[in-house]
């Protein structure tokens, strides 16, 4: 290993005393009518603790996110009375689909500060049954500057589409790259015990299905659902009395290029801006590209993970959709991408299943067969980076993910 | 419709913030104004303190010329009082003065219609035209060149 930087060193002397994550749990995902917000994320706690082999008297963290239906400024607190508990540490990260990865990282320093121990991140919503109009309206608005784009008639799809067409242009890159990572994540769905879509589709299906905004399909755009998911972070001393196989966290990282898409520089701005998430999780985690096993890659859109494995130097750019292709991101290929689905074919729940799918593949449990799934397993899958974005391209957080402890650095 | 009689207008309208008056009172005026820092080079979009510097925001009037960056054609738009109308092209255009902002791509001088899908591509070049959306807002959009 090179020899670190002092924050490389710090980062790796925080993660070198054992930081993991200890249990994993997700509810079904889809349009559950008659779940509130904050019964989906108590019932998806339990799930949790009892994979963790804990009970709530045993957390004294909480870390949680947002809802867009129940509006609250103290969210974390709100679902800890809701529970029933007081925790020692609380906080609620907002910074949307680079959310998830960010609160595995506000747990570990909060572990590494002493000020908890254990602590449940937990993610969930009611939003595809819950939301009003209204509310979607301004969820559609969120992504947008209110006086300078909003205007315009500008969605969230269109927002991505704007880069994705630059991006297109720049490299050649046609639109069956785009349907080829639908295509893929629809293979790895179909596997998965609680994907909402579990069909299988071809490129041609994704080309020929409806226009929302060029370049995008309506299958190219991920889902709206409603569900939980939620993990444990705690110490690899304190999991040796928990339940499953605890797994690693080695890296951690964030990466930034612009918050409106109208402020990004450029395309290759945008690909090192979001990229440096993972790139620097992998250098804290002293890995390449080339040692990882499984990749669960934030696809809020087709083009999302695209320029995210270019930014991660997976590939280099302009090669992503080549690459995937030529089938490289496939369950049994070189690189398993989004072995759960993602959020085009299983749920959107932020970066929160990307982070679950990653844990159960590292504890060798992403077989759903017994839950009416199929086996989506990497076999002897021991290294994974999961990622997630917030607005349009703009935040990046990631995490690297392994089954065995850091080494010393 | 009879002439006199302007449509009320549904769709989204800006966010108003103090920061922004000076440049929606010129755009009124149907001038396309640019904050600029104090060596006169413009940034987008307005805000009261120079990105960067924190100077005071100055103020220059742009050509009102450019090119295409990137587009995307809309089949759906953010809110139902798009129900029903042809897609429309939200676009970043970069204008000659260097910097980019987002506007529509339209068909004619009063700012509207959308234009033709078939029509646009990356790098066209495009003109500022003035869209009296309401009786204070004006937008600022753009037709080919």
């Amino acid at each position: 290993m090179s020899e670190a930087t002092p924050n490389l060193r710090e980062a790796r002397r925080m993660l070198g005393k054992g930081i993991v994550i200890a249990g994993v749990g997700e509810t079904e995902q889809g349009k559950l009518e008659g779940r509130g917000s904050f019964q989906l994320l108590a019932e998806v706690t339990k799930t949790t603790l009892d994979d963790a082999g804990i009970t709530l008297a045993d957390v004294d963290g909480m870390v949680t996110a947002f809802s867009f239906v129940e509006s609250t400024l103290m969210h974390s607190t709100t679902f800890a009375d809701y529970l029933g508990m007081a925790p020692g540490y609380f906080a609620s990260v907002a910074v949307g689909g680079a959310t998830a990865p960010l609160m595995a990282v506000q747990a570990a320093l909060a572990i590494d500060a002493g000020l908890a121990e254990t602590v449940l991140c937990v993610r969930g919503d009611n939003t595809r049954s819950g939301i009003s109009s209204s509310g979607m309206i301004a969820m559609a608005r969120e992504m947008s500057h209110g006086a300078y784009e909003a205007p315009y008639g500008l969605t969230t799809i269109g927002g991505y589409g704007l880069l994705a067409q630059r991006y297109m242009y720049e490299h050649n890159v046609p639109q069956e790259a785009l349907a080829a990572v639908v295509a893929t994540q629809s293979e790895h769905a179909a596997l998965k015990w609680n994907a909402m879509l579990r069909d299988v589709v071809s490129i041609e299906d994704v080309m020929n299905d409806r226009w929302i905004a060029t370049p995008f399909h309506a299958m190219d755009c991920s889902l709206v659902s409603d569900g939980a998911a939620a993990f444990i972070v705690t110490t690899a001393d304190r999991a040796k009395s928990m339940r499953p196989k605890p797994v690693y966290i080695t890296g951690i990282g964030e990466g930034y290029s612009h918050q409106y898409i109208t402020s990004a520089a450029s395309v290759d701005g945008v690909r090192q801006g979001l990229g440096r998430a993972g790139r620097r999780a992998m250098e804290v985690a002293g890995i390449t590209p080339a040692d990882l096993d499984v990749a669960e890659i934030y696809d809020s859109f087709s083009f999302t993970p695209l320029i995210a494995l270019e930014g991660i130097g997976v590939c280099g750019p302009g090669e992503a959709g080549d690459w995937v292709l030529e089938g490289n991101a496939k369950l049994g290929s070189t690189l398993p991408m989004n072995t759960h689905g993602g959020l085009i074919r299983q749920a959107h729940l932020g970066a929160m299943h990307h982070i679950v799918e990653a844990a159960l593949q590292l504890r060798g449990e992403a077989d759903d067969t017994a839950r009416g799934g199929g086996n989506h397993q990497v076999p002897n899958a021991k290294l994974a980076i999961t990622t997630g974005s917030g607005g349009i391209l703009a935040a990046t957080s990631a995490l690297v993910l392994s089954s065995e402890p850091p080494s010393a650095a | 419709m009879s002439e006199t009689t302007k449509p009320a207008y549904t769709k989204p309208l800006p966010d108003m913030r103090p920061e922004g008056d000076h440049w929606w009172a010129a755009m009124k005026e149907h001038k396309l104004l640019l904050p600029t820092d104090s060596s006169g080079t413009p940034f987008w979009y307005p805000r009261a303190l120079v990105p960067g510097t924190l100077e005071p925001t100055q103020w220059t009037e742009a050509k009102g010329t450019g090119t295409v960056y990137t587009y995307s054609i809309h089949f759906i738009g953010p809110s139902k009082a798009y129900k029903g109308d042809p897609p429309h092209t939200v676009a970043l255009i970069d204008l000659d003065e260097g910097v980019r902002l987002m506007s529509n791509l339209v068909k004619d001088e009063e700012g509207y219609p959308s234009i033709d899908p078939d029509d646009v591509s990356i790098g066209m070049k495009v003109r500022v035209v003035f869209h009296d959306v309401t009786d204070e807002i004006t937008l600022p959009k753009f037709v080919a060149a």
